[in-house]
């Protein structure tokens, strides 16, 4: 109850706080005047009217002092303090432009810097992921061995599924898969999801129109339904609910539409733009895609209630083991495959994302320790400066209190007007991000997908983290000034000034100890950044295996249910075509372009002639290419002899090897003649011979060893998916590409032709994300330096305006210009040497986050580490020589005279 | 009348819980305007107690803060506009807790100066 009536009269107060005093003013007055008459009544008319007055005021003391005194119960007092204390920081920022605009400037590119980055980190890890309860959604994978994780195949998702443990409500199994789509009159590429029943449930995402797909949909031979994404309905239906019922056309066959997902739901990999049953696939697929080894499906599973990850890791590993007693390894015999499950929100990105967002958002942070730092230097400077003006408020009863609160209120004033700059920063910075394709960067790695429809932008949660930080940062640059400014004796600013300059010179120590933090912060940065840098570096310069250049790739979609023969002959037409094209000079076919993050087949690998006895077969990279590739690629041919038009489905299988192949299953032999098994398609129990050895192509990455790699005819086992055309061209290949997509199209009319892009640019794209980490952290460092460098120059030119006497002093008695330059730049580095000092063992700590992003370098490595220490003593000298040259013509004798 | 030198602060400090618990005290009986409180507790203390009358203002004020007491205009017998106070539920609970504290206080207090 107390609080009730406490709210109430507190709210009254504060939202009319000019009645209440009138109020009190009213009461006061009466209560006076009753005592007056109370005091004429009592003095039986001894008293005037007047003296009674009087009387009653002495009775009552002071009116004022206790009007203010009522007023400060209330907290008016208080809030009106704040206003005039920021009004007054206002005037003050007002009186000195040049001031305010370094400090806004300042904390605008700190704060900046940070938003922008929080804005990434938001979208990519904090944002929870846009189905109902994300958090007890689980990823179920498959485990070959300890460690490595891989997606289901079709019938080892069915043990899942039909074994469905207790802890999960539901399991759902997704593939993202490509399709031609027929919209209105234009054959498009599109991305759908091959799903079955449960999985709108599992995800908890409800179909907004019609329904979702039914239990016989998806089985195999059930009719071919489709789910339309929003946008899709929209796009090809002018969000007509009459599409309900119609039909589209999905890789050339019809799919009756029965639902329409809600808005901006864009499926488990965010990219979907529709979903159609796992079995509708084409027959012509089924039989690779659904069978036991095409591990291409994601397992989902909804946790039910208040069960926990270890319960369902449990359960998951019953179902593994199941798995590899039904699907033994075809490896080896002791490694057994089993299955574990962890928060879908793990797999958001890869962890070297993750740890490349992690270094940024310590790197910015750095940055704002700088800028805070600068600022608090600028603070400093000022509180000297207004060393009298503090004394004389302390000297005529200003609280302390009161003083701090003022210089805090102007700090924090500072932060947010930073803040609201900073926005400008962020936005430009947000903007630049999305240029430099980071999105599309970092969503390149995100492991299965997930989350692809995490936009960067700039939100409520972005303007929120702003605002906080721009508050903290006021509180930390403006609280320790403040406190040291209002620290004076009053004395001895007011009266001597001596004194003065004694107290000047212990600020200058504080002013010290923060310029060297600044340079120390920037070493910090600079060596992460020279990492990186020096990483990229490495990462270029490493060789794919293969001449990317004067290299055009291109994918053709055939219609699926072509027979085999007919896909071979579409081809062959397709080459032929493209081969006439003036300014082509080869072309060939592989199953994958390089430098694919895994887009290739792995088959494990049996000699022949030998009993594999002895631990496992190994896995190799299996590649089905024309005999012409290698040589379009330039890769080397290092023994025995290229693939030939004459090794066809006639002819007996062989295979090439790649060195490291080569190296891996017969070291220090002859590979020439060797017989082994490979079971993939037609190969699949039959054997081949190898008949030459090719140099290593980087499949994968650029930043790791090359697989073990096997080649085989396109000729010899014209494997039913996609295959890439590859030209190579006398000039720039993009020139080539209208003409190409024109041959093509006559080719092959209706169908679409996508994936376009010259081999150059798939090689810079796996540089991409080496790249982004370097250019952001090499700007944040530059930043950190530029910001060590204003802060130092502040300082030392600070210092040179308190030293005036005493370098006139010392130019009186002789000292020479090159001597007052050496005695000023010598602090300055005397400054640099202790911040790098200090910053060296804070890189060396620092740096050893750096280590998984790094490639080919050590953290520690010590040609960067001296390289970023002379580029920092460079912007140290550069920062203290223009204060020392203005030292250097200091006029002793006006100097002098003046004192 | 406080003729010793005693700052306004230090005063306010010495007087701050006592005062409210004796405004609150005479609040018990019924609802009072600034003026009626004084004097109440003037005559009760035969003057020993109120130092200086306007004190009582901040000290209502923190009572209207706490929620211990309200206000409202009404008309005084002289047919003048005042404001009269009024004690809360939870003024009572606080007034029983003062009255508590302040008695065990000088109990202890006497104890010291060997008077029980």
């Amino acid at each position: 109850m107390s609080l009730v009536h406490a709210l109430r009269h507190r709210l009254r107060v504060l939202l009319n706080p000019r009645a209440h005093e009138r109020e009190l003013a009213e009461e006061m007055e009466f209560h006076l005047g009753l005592e007056a008459m109370q005091q004429e009544h009592a003095a039986h008319g001894a008293l005037s009217v007047e003296e009674a007055h009087l009387t009653a005021r002495r009775q009552f003391g002071n009116v004022t002092y206790y009007r203010e005194e009522t007023r400060r119960v209330t907290g008016i007092a208080w809030l009106d303090g704040v206003g005039q204390d920021v009004r007054f920081a206002l005037r003050s920022f007002r009186r000195a432009p040049t001031f305010t605009a370094v400090a806004v400037i300042m904390l605008a590119l700190g704060l900046g810097a940070n938003t922008a980055i929080f804005s990434v980190v938001d979208a990519l890890l904090l944002r929870p992921l846009p189905f109902k309860e994300p958090d007890r959604l689980l990823l179920l994978s498959l485990t070959p061995s300890p460690g490595e994780r891989t997606g289901w195949s079709y019938p080892k998702y069915a043990l899942l599924r039909d074994a469905r443990p207790g802890v999960f409500s539901d399991v759902s199994l997704v593939s993202r898969t490509e399709h031609t789509i027929r919209v209105g009159d234009e054959a498009v590429r599109d991305w759908g999801e091959s799903i079955d029943a449960h999985y709108f449930p599992t995800l908890g995402v409800r179909v907004a129109l019609g329904r979702n797909l039914l239990g016989q949909e998806g089985r195999p031979g059930g009719p071919r339904v489709v789910i339309l994404s929003d946008a899709l309905w929209r796009r090809a239906f002018d969000a007509d609910p009459s599409a309900l019922g119609q039909s589209m056309l999905v890789d050339g066959s019809p799919y009756t539409i029965v639902g329409v997902a809600p808005p901006q739901f864009a499926g488990f990999s965010g990219a979907a733009a529709f979903w159609i049953p796992v079995h509708a696939l084409p027959e012509a697929w089924a039989s690779y895609d659904l069978g036991p080894y095409n591990h291409t499906f994601e397992a989902i599973g909804r946790l039910v209630p208040r069960a926990s990850l270890a319960q369902a890791r449990t359960a998951i590993g019953r179902v593994g083991t199941a798995v590899d007693a039904i699907y033994p390894s075809a490896r080896t015999r002791d490694q057994r495959w089993s299955a574990t499950a962890d928060h879908l929100d793990d797999f958001r990105v890869t962890g070297r994302v993750r740890r490349t967002l992690v270094v940024l958002m310590g790197a910015v942070g750095l940055v704002l320790l700088i800028a805070c730092a600068n600022v608090a230097n600028l603070f400093l400077v000022r509180a000297a400066g207004r060393r009298r003006e503090i004394a004389v408020r302390l000297a005529i009863g200003a609280g302390r209190g009161r003083l701090v609160r003022q210089l805090v209120i102007e700090s924090m004033l500072l932060a947010l007007l930073g803040g609201v700059a900073s926005l400008a920063v962020a936005w430009w910075t947000v903007n630049a991000l999305a240029s430099l394709e980071s999105a599309s960067v970092l969503q390149l790695q995100i492991a299965s997908a997930i989350a692809g429809s995490a936009a960067v932008e700039l939100n409520l949660a972005a303007f929120a983290f702003t605002f906080a930080a721009a508050v903290g940062t006021g509180l930390v640059f403006g609280l320790v000034p403040a406190l040291q400014a209002t620290r004076f004796s009053l004395t001895g600013a007011l009266a001597d000034e001596r004194a003065v300059v004694m107290r000047g010179l212990r600020g200058l120590t504080s002013r010290n100890v923060l310029v060297v933090a600044e340079i120390g912060l920037a070493i910090v940065l600079l060596a992460g950044s020279g990492l990186m840098l020096r990483s990229l570096g490495r990462l270029l310069a490493v060789r794919p295996g293969f001449d990317a250049r004067n290299v055009l790739t291109m994918q053709v979609n055939r219609a699926p249910e072509w027979s085999r023969d007919s896909i071979v002959r579409f081809y062959d037409l397709a080459l032929e075509h493209l081969a006439a094209i003036p300014g082509v000079s080869s072309v060939a076919l592989a199953d994958c372009p390089p430098l694919n993050y895994g887009c290739a087949g792995r088959a494990p690998i049996q000699l022949h002639d030998r009993q594999s006895s002895t631990g496992s077969a190994p896995v190799f990279g299996i590649h089905w290419i024309t005999p012409g590739w290698p040589s379009l690629l330039r890769v080397p041919l290092l023994k025995g002899r290229m693939l030939t038009d004459a090794d066809d489905r006639s002819a007996r299988k062989v295979v090439l090897v790649s060195a490291s192949a080569a190296r891996r299953l017969w070291p220090g032999e002859d590979p020439i003649g060797r017989r082994v098994m490979v079971p993939v398609d037609r190969f699949e129990g039959d054997t081949a011979s190898v008949v030459g050895v090719i140099g290593d192509v980087l499949h994968g990455r650029l930043d790791s060893l090359p697989m073990p790699d096997l080649y085989v005819s396109y000729y010899q086992s014209p494997i039913s998916f996609r295959m890439r055309l590859f030209l190579r061209t006398e000039g720039d290949p993009a020139a080539i590409i209208p003409v190409a997509r024109q041959v093509l199209r006559d080719v092959a009319p209706g169908f679409p032709i996508h994936a376009v892009s010259t081999l150059e640019s798939i090689v810079d794209e796996s540089t991409a994300s080496a790249r982004f980490g370097a250019v952001a952290l090499g700007t944040f460092a530059a930043l950190a330096l530029l910001l060590a460098a204003v802060g130092t120059y502040g300082v030392i030119s600070y210092a040179v305006t308190q030293r005036r006497r005493e370098i006139g002093v010392r130019v009186a008695l002789g000292a020479t210009r090159s001597d007052v330059v050496r005695l000023v730049v010598g602090q300055g580095l005397r400054l640099a040497a202790a911040g790098v000092a200090v910053g060296l063992v804070a890189a060396f700590m620092a740096t050893r986050l750096l280590r998984s992003l790094l490639f080919g370098i050590a953290p520690t490595d010590p040609t960067t580490l001296i390289a970023i220490v002379t580029t920092l003593g460079f912007a140290v000298l550069a920062a203290s020589w223009l204060p020392a040259r203005r030292a250097a013509g200091v006029p002793a004798a006006e100097v002098l005279r003046a004192r | 009348m406080a003729t010793d030198r005693v700052s306004s602060q230090q005063k306010s400090e010495l007087l701050r819980g006592t005062l409210e618990m004796l405004i609150l005290q005479t609040l018990t009986v019924q609802s009072l305007h600034g003026y009626a409180i004084s004097q109440q507790i003037q005559r009760l203390s035969d003057g020993a107690l109120i130092v200086e009358q306007g004190s009582l203002y901040p000290a209502l004020e923190r009572l209207q803060q706490n929620g211990w007491a309200t206000s409202k205009w009404g008309e005084s017998p002289t047919g003048r506009r005042a404001r009269y106070y009024t004690i809360t539920a939870s003024g009572r609970r606080r007034l029983g807790q003062e009255i508590e504290g302040f008695d065990s206080a000088l109990l202890a207090i006497n104890r010291v100066l060997r008077r029980v």
